[in-house]
């Protein structure tokens, strides 16, 4: 910002003083090229001759010319020089804004490519983040997805091992109750109540103490 | 006197049959006696009786002879039994023999209760043994009942065959 201010006011110096070198110039050539007409004398009538110093009019020629030609030496060497000095001047300017131009398309790169430096680090940061944490994400994700899938076999070697052991269960219970169908529906056909007579009675003994309890509640 | 019935009269019909039978004997008794106070000739048969009567009223006249009080008392002794005597059910896989009944019954009268009376049943599906109702309980010793509750024990025995 300081740069850029500070160039705009050397260009309106810049500009001041070509102005008025270019007024003087050109008020110069004019003189130059349409020389203005000698003033009258105050007292016209008055012969030259008479005016002051007695020069005789050869020489006032003479003079004339020579002012004149001093004259415009004079102005051909202020001509000249300035052409020099709008030339040198020019030509410092010229280098000048070319410096600064090259100066601040320096700096404008230099910063530019610092900027650009910081982005690629801030991004490189970024993106080496942003990988190790998919990394991480994806591992974690993996031992969770080992995790459960450990714990599905499990739960499916569980539920398989119940399931059989239902129907193991139902398997033996259904061969139980064939069984003691089957002997129920062979046994009961004659039954010799002989045989079991001491049979009988052991169980009554063996029961006699229930019986007699029994009996005393009722009554 | 304290009533014995004999093994014969076991169940509570058993002891009604006998009842009815005592009781015809008591009515045909009075009428001889009626006869005999008016020197009436007409006799009528004597009731024939069954062998349980006959032994129940040799045992009553046995020591003063058989009266009408006898009877009388004899009477209220059967009803007296009838209402207080406890009652036992026991089925059996087969109809009872007379020999396994006489069994039952002397052992239920020696060692649960002498006035108790016993009905009996048969159920082939129990296969063998008992099953008794005393009261308000049942004694289930069924060779059914020890099949089904051993049918448990099935698969073990099995493994070992």
């Amino acid at each position: 910002m300081s740069d850029s201010l500070l160039l705009q006011i050397f260009l309106l110096f810049n500009v001041f003083i070509i102005g008025a070198l270019t007024s003087i110039a050109v008020r110069h050539a004019y003189a130059h090229f349409k020389p203005a007409e000698p003033e009258a004398p105050k007292h016209p009538k008055e012969p030259a001759s008479q005016q002051g110093g007695h020069i005789p009019p050869a020489l006032r020629e003479k003079l004339l010319q020579a002012s004149q030609a001093h004259f415009q030496s004079v102005l051909n060497k202020s001509a000249d020089e300035l052409q020099q000095d709008l030339k040198t001047t020019a030509t410092q300017l010229n280098n000048h804004m070319a410096k600064l131009g090259s100066d601040i398309v320096a700096e404008e790169m230099k910063r530019y490519h610092a900027s650009l430096e910081a982005l690629r680090k801030q991004t490189e940061t970024t993106i080496s983040g942003a990988q190790s944490e998919i990394a991480n994400h994806q591992l974690d994700i993996k031992n969770k997805l080992a995790e459960h899938q450990a714990q599905l076999e499990a739960k499916l070697a569980a539920d398989i091992a119940a399931e059989k052991e239902q129907l193991v269960q139902k398997i033996d219970s259904k061969l139980s109750d064939a069984v003691a169908s089957f002997l129920t529906e062979t046994l009961q056909h004659n039954v010799d109540l002989g045989a079991q007579e001491k049979y009988l009675i052991s169980m009554l003994e063996e029961h006699k103490a229930e019986l007699i309890k029994e009996v005393r509640d009722e009554a | 006197m304290k009533l014995k019935l004999p093994d014969t009269v076991s169940s509570a019909q058993d002891l009604a049959t006998l009842a009815r039978e005592i009781g015809d004997y008591k009515r045909w008794f009075e009428h001889e006696a009626i006869k005999k106070r008016v020197n009436a000739k007409h006799k009528s048969e004597e009731p024939v009786l069954s062998t349980s009567v006959s032994d129940i009223l040799h045992s009553l006249g046995a020591k003063e002879g058989i009266d009408q009080k006898s009877l009388d008392e004899l009477t209220e002794m059967l009803a007296e039994y009838a209402k207080n005597a406890p009652t036992m059910t026991v089925t059996l896989a087969a109809p009872p023999t007379g020999s396994t009944k006489k069994t039952l019954i002397s052992w239920s009268r020696e060692n649960i209760a002498p006035n108790i009376l016993v009905n009996f049943k048969f159920n082939s599906t129990l296969l063998g043994g008992m099953v008794i109702n005393l009261g308000s309980r049942t004694f289930d010793w069924s060779f059914r009942r020890q099949i089904l509750a051993s049918s448990g024990n099935f698969p073990e025995v099995l493994k070992r065959v």
